[in-house]
């Protein structure tokens, strides 16, 4: 078997089936005695049920029952993540929960808020810094949103820089855990002069309210930023070999073979190059199997067809992986016994 | 194989009674998105309707675009936000070093709800300047369509009062004014895909919008290739995966549409058959 590293990270374009076997993987792993972590970002509703995850609180970890996958199913723990959630433990080991308690920050963190992916990655970095799992299997979003998962580490750095911090001190904001003294100089006094006239304009186009609670939010965020700037650490993990397994997902039946490539593209400079390329949903044994009778011409064609585009999927991994790894279609089972026969096509 | 074609997603079935001028597909990545809004754009075009296809915040596929000279048009999230704000303070100076500080760029970075917000304004700005035209938008996948939608909620909330708050609601007028925009949920047949498009449908619903059609993608049992075959001249694996699409389908009530597996090799291909299929009853009448 593949052997398990702390962090196994699965990619892909959407409904490849990259959470299930997600699943799969961690119940391998399970399987071979690792306390596992799942970590999953908005699964299909029938998943959320079979990890019991449905009435589970949101951001809360889950040790589920030998009852759902049988025996070892008990070393895996899954977590449905939350950007309210994570926010909220943020908020309690920093010390400086209530700057988190904004009208801005409350509705950015809703669900479909637009704060996902960086909350994510904060989240993932804090289960790694706990040290209480083998390894953590974590389903990331799907397609170009996955990149952007990805790129939300430099997002962060980004948000933290160095003008950022002018801007504070020019509004007087009090950060009551720095000691940081205050610039007075020439240059400053010009950034301050800029802000303010900046903040002049905004606030027409935004109301009066809206600037105010704009500028606690960011003293909120800021006066946090240990938690995101840790969560750059997540990064190193992902590049080095002997820490994290990545497992690019692809599937048989995808509409579009270039996106899934182009997709690899992108994620190439995060990734290292000891990784896995994925094929789900392979219908090749059967297709080999098949000969259609040479006089029906439509089901030559369809056959064909069929193994073409497999084909070029396969293609796909002419370069930048370890192994290719095939898992068949599995027709007509349960979700439940689907993820257990996956697992076994690990070893 | 019989099939009874009068589920097939047509033209006239998207436009009925309606002419919605906003025709967003959305649905998991994967189940066909972008071939279907192509393929609506060029069966719309066909018929002599003046019509525009978007890729919002996604590259546009180009060598795809061309292949099949689609009508279209491109924006750019940055360019958007600057016509915006250049519009609103009346300088497109002072809207440029605005965007241009760190810190505005890296709150567009931080905030794709913002950026959505931008383009979908700009978006529903060019059909009301012009109202021959459709805009058939190719959206980002489930999770990121719902930011889209929940984006104009989240920011009137945020901003309160001011002159964006006065574009939400123009551009909520325009969302849900009924007749004006159409959501098509696209799905492959799989149990857990048509789930997911269940779900988000309703969450859609939760945020009022309410003219949707849903669409089975990639359907093997209305496969072109496969009719006047009969199951015996099949393999089992084949008619394992038909018997499990016709279980799929029974659970489904008949407001869902059809769209076949087709076999070809080149996705211009499939476009442009899907287009035909799309206009079907209408050349045939």
């Amino acid at each position: 078997m593949i052997p398990s590293k702390k962090i196994e990270i699965f990619c892909g374009t959407g409904g490849v089936g990259k959470t299930t076997l997600a699943t799969s993987r961690a119940l391998k792993l399970a399987q071979t005695g690792k306390k596992v972590l799942l970590i999953t970002i908005d699964p299909a509703k029938r998943l959320k049920q079979i990890l019991g995850l449905e009435n589970a609180n949101e951001g809360e970890v889950i040790q589920l029952s030998n009852d759902v996958f049988g025996p070892h199913s008990d070393n895996i723990f899954a977590l449905l993540m939350s950007p309210k959630a994570t926010l909220k433990r943020m908020a309690s080991l920093s010390g400086a929960g209530e700057s988190l308690d904004n009208p801005i920050i409350n509705i950015l963190t809703r669900p479909y808020g637009g704060m996902n992916e960086i909350m994510a990655i904060i989240e993932v970095q804090y289960q790694i810094s706990t040290n209480n799992f083998d390894s953590i299997v974590l389903d990331t979003p799907p397609g170009k949103h996955f990149i952007d998962f990805l790129e939300s580490t430099q997002k962060i750095y980004q948000f933290f820089d160095k003008s950022f911090v002018d801007i504070f001190k020019y509004l007087g904001k009090k950060f009551t855990n720095e000691n940081e003294k205050e610039k007075t100089g020439l240059l400053s006094l010009l950034v301050q002069t800029g802000v303010k006239k900046l903040l002049k304009y905004l606030e027409k186009v935004t109301g009066e309210s809206f600037v105010e609670e704009f500028i606690d939010a960011i003293s909120g965020l800021y006066r946090n930023r240990k938690a995101f700037t840790d969560a750059l650490a997540f990064q190193e993990h992902l590049k080095k070999p002997e820490e994290s397994n990545w497992f690019l997902v692809t599937s048989v039946d995808q509409q579009k073979v270039s996106e899934a490539s182009g997709l690899q593209l992108d994620a190439q400079k995060f990734m290292h190059k000891d990784s896995y390329l994925v094929v789900n949903k392979s219908l090749m044994p059967y297709l080999n199997a098949w000969q259609p009778n040479e006089s029906s011409t439509s089901l030559v064609k369809l056959r064909n067809s069929m193994k073409e585009r497999e084909n070029a999927i396969k293609g796909m991994a002419t370069e930048g992986y370890k192994e290719v790894l095939f898992f068949p279609e599995i027709l007509g089972t349960e979700p439940k016994s689907h993820v257990n026969e996956l697992a076994q096509s690990w070893s | 194989m019989k099939v009874d074609t009068t589920n097939y997603l047509s033209l006239p079935f998207i436009l009925s009674n309606k002419k919605p001028r906003l025709i967003i597909i959305t649905g998991k990545g994967g189940v066909g998105k972008t071939t279907l809004a192509m393929a609506i754009t060029k069966a719309y075009e066909s018929v002599g309707k003046k019509v525009l296809y978007n890729c919002f915040d996604q590259p546009l596929n180009n060598s795809l675009s061309r292949n099949l000279n689609l009508p279209h048009f491109l924006l750019k999230m940055e360019d958007s936000a600057k016509e915006y704000i250049a519009n609103k303070l009346g300088s497109e100076t002072i809207a440029g070093w605005i965007l241009k500080t760190p810190f505005f760029s890296s709150l567009f970075n931080m905030l794709p709800g913002l950026g959505h917000m931008i383009l979908l304004g700009h978006i529903i700005n060019k059909l009301e300047e012009d109202p021959e035209l459709t805009i058939v938008l190719d959206s980002p996948s489930s999770g990121h369509a719902l930011t889209m939608f929940e984006s104009p909620q989240n920011f009137k909330e945020m901003f309160r009062s001011g002159l964006i708050v006065e574009d939400i609601k123009r551009m909520e007028d325009f969302i849900f004014k009924a007749d004006q925009m159409k959501v098509v949920i696209t799905a492959l047949p799989t149990e857990m895909a048509l789930q997911e498009a269940q779900d988000l449908e309703l969450a859609l619903k939760q945020r009022r919008v309410h003219d949707i059609t849903h669409v089975v993608n990639d359907l093997l049992k209305i496969c072109p290739s496969l009719e006047g075959s009969t199951s015996d001249e099949l393999p089992d694996f084949l008619n394992k995966k038909i018997s499990m699409e016709e279980e799929l389908l029974k659970n489904l009530d008949s407001s869902w549409r059809l769209i076949p597996h087709y076999t070809h090799d080149k996705p211009s291909s499939i476009i442009k058959e899907c287009s035909l299929l799309l206009t079907k009853e209408m050349h045939d009448s």
